[in-house]
């Protein structure tokens, strides 16, 4: 395989994306549009008090969305990634972690389709927060 | 005579002995600069850099004589007056120039506009905001969806007294051609007949065949440099002397004023200088006066669309022979006159295929295409984008077919 863009991990994300589901009475959730092309992503997380710190943790996460692999497999990868993880160690994400996640080099355009993602986790969470 | 020589061309261009595997089926967006245009704007800045309009010194006269030569070549090339010429940025900056300073003046409440349901943003937005502005209605020339040709509107109805402007793209960025023989030419009668002003967007057809004013017909003409072989940062604006007097100044400022004074109005200087505020682009401006030497040295229009259309119909033939490509356009106007196809496949992003080909050295584009109310309309996201120029060959259509079908295997396999 010729391609250095579309790994054998990140094809297997958009083809079997992991947490792409509904949840139950979610409490939080937004939506993002990619309008370049189309990509769509939302979010939708469960989050709990961590008995040790007291502090805010994901509990569940889950996507929606439709798009490039790009897109759609970085959603996968994210919301596994952030499953477990603090809420203010998700909000301080940023575009680097998305790439060490996905393990792609990618130019201006194209990073859009992969933050799709962060960016509907981030304003969901903010939401949430306040 | 001498057969098209794509070869020979494209030996003229510094990009494709830079990026020898470059494949750049992108010109709809922007058209690879000949080595002599380059030269053109780098000599300005070593040999006559200096400011326009104002300067006495030798150095500055010849830096005015350049750039008013640049513009009588341009209006040489769209058979218009050299008064009637304006540079401006670009298409986008022409059709916002018309909308904020003769829309903004002309159309009124309980008036409206008509444009087509094919246009670029650069075509709609202003037109939508104007509109907004004033209370006034904008009206669309609809799209029949099969044909992907514009409807025959019925005229008196949708252009009627009330109809301050017009403005039509002359092809689509998206489906190329877009207009039935003799409509657009009946448009525009319609147009004048009750009034109203005729704007043209001719982007996209600037580079592929003759442009004329006057057989036009038109009040307002727009195109960009950079997709005829010019530079970035320069386009052009033909507004017809008859209406000089009707539209005021889009900017005003440095140059463009005889005399200004802290009681009594300004005095502004005739067109063209009273509609170019400031320093223009002038190294551009001198460049896309080259550019247009080298469409004239080098390229026939006759010839040039012989050369697109035929790579135009080898690419359809090879789509059409795809599962699940579904072209956008009209076949039999593109086979005949196309220099552009978009397309999308099923259950395949543009993306995706575009960044594929990408790797391959294949520059093609993909998404909306900057025409998201059509994309709407044809009810398709996203597609793909190839566009021809005189430097494509035969081999760029085969090559990009192949890779196109590697591609579409390799999602296909991964979906």
């Amino acid at each position: 395989m010729t391609n250095k863009l579309y790994q054998e991990e990140l094809m297997d994300h958009f083809k079997y994306p992991r947490n792409k589901k509904k949840l139950e009475d979610p409490d939080f959730a937004s939506g993002q549009k990619n309008p370049s092309c189309g990509d769509s992503v939302s979010i939708e997380g469960i989050v709990e008090k961590d008995s040790q710190t007291g502090k805010l943790k994901i509990k569940e996460l889950a996507f929606d969305g439709s798009g490039c692999v790009i897109s759609q497999a970085a959603a996968s990868m994210l919301t596994q990634f952030c499953k477990g993880k603090f809420v203010d160690q998700v909000m301080a994400m940023n575009k680097d972690d998305v790439l060490k996640l996905i393990k792609i080099e990618l130019g201006p355009t194209r990073l859009r389709c992969a933050l799709l993602c962060l960016e509907a986790l981030k304003s969901a969470l903010q939401k949430f927060v306040k | 005579m001498i057969t098209f020589n794509s070869k020979k061309i494209k030996s003229g261009f510094a990009i494709f002995k830079h990026k020898k595997d470059l494949i750049y089926l992108d010109s709809a967006a922007t058209a690879q600069k000949p080595e002599i245009v380059v030269q053109a704007v780098s000599n300005f800045y070593d040999k006559h850099n200096s400011n326009i309009h104002r300067s006495i010194y030798d150095l500055g006269e010849a830096a005015t004589t350049l750039y008013e030569q640049s513009r009588e070549k341009v209006a040489e090339f769209v058979n218009a007056d050299s008064q009637e010429i304006v540079f401006t940025r670009g298409t986008t900056e022409s059709i916002n120039f018309v909308a904020d300073s003769w829309g903004r003046a002309n159309v009124g409440a309980g008036d409206n506009i008509l444009i087509t349901q094919a246009e670029h943003h650069a075509n709609f937005l202003p037109w939508q905001r104007l509109a907004a502005e004033k209370g006034a209605q904008l009206n669309f020339i609809k799209l029949d969806k099969k044909s992907f040709l514009l409807e025959t509107p019925d005229l008196d109805s949708l252009i009627n007294p009330k109809t301050k402007l017009v403005a039509l793209t002359y092809d689509s960025n998206v489906l190329g051609n877009i207009w039935s023989t003799g409509l657009l030419e009946k448009v525009i009668q319609k147009a004048h007949s009750v009034g109203a002003k005729v704007l043209i967007d001719v982007a996209q057809s600037i580079a592929h065949e003759k442009t004329d004013v006057k057989k036009l017909y038109a009040d307002f003409l727009a195109f960009s440099g950079h997709k005829m072989f010019g530079p970035t940062g320069i386009g052009v604006l033909y507004i017809k002397k008859d209406l000089h007097d009707h539209v005021p100044p889009y900017q005003v400022g440095g140059s463009m004023v005889y005399s200004v004074s802290f009681a009594k109005p300004a005095v502004y200087r005739d067109a063209p200088q009273k509609f170019e505020a400031g320093t223009p682009p002038i190294a551009q401006a001198i460049g896309l006066g080259v550019a247009i030497d080298y469409i004239k040295e080098n390229l026939n229009f006759d010839e040039l669309r012989k050369h697109e259309a035929g790579l135009t119909k080898k690419l359809l033939d090879g789509l059409q022979r795809i599962d699940g490509c579904h072209i956008l356009g009209n076949l039999d106007m593109l086979a005949k006159s196309g220099h552009l196809v978009s397309f999308y496949i099923d259950n395949i992003h543009a993306h995706d295929l575009s960044a594929y080909l990408s790797n391959n050295n294949i520059a093609v584009r993909s998404g909306h295409h900057c025409a998201q109310p059509l994309a709407q309309l044809l009810g398709v996201e996203s597609s793909l984008r190839v566009s021809f120029s005189a430097y494509n060959t035969e081999q760029d259509v085969e090559v990009f077919l192949d890779k196109l079908k590697e591609a579409i295997d390799f999602f296909g396999k991964n979906l």
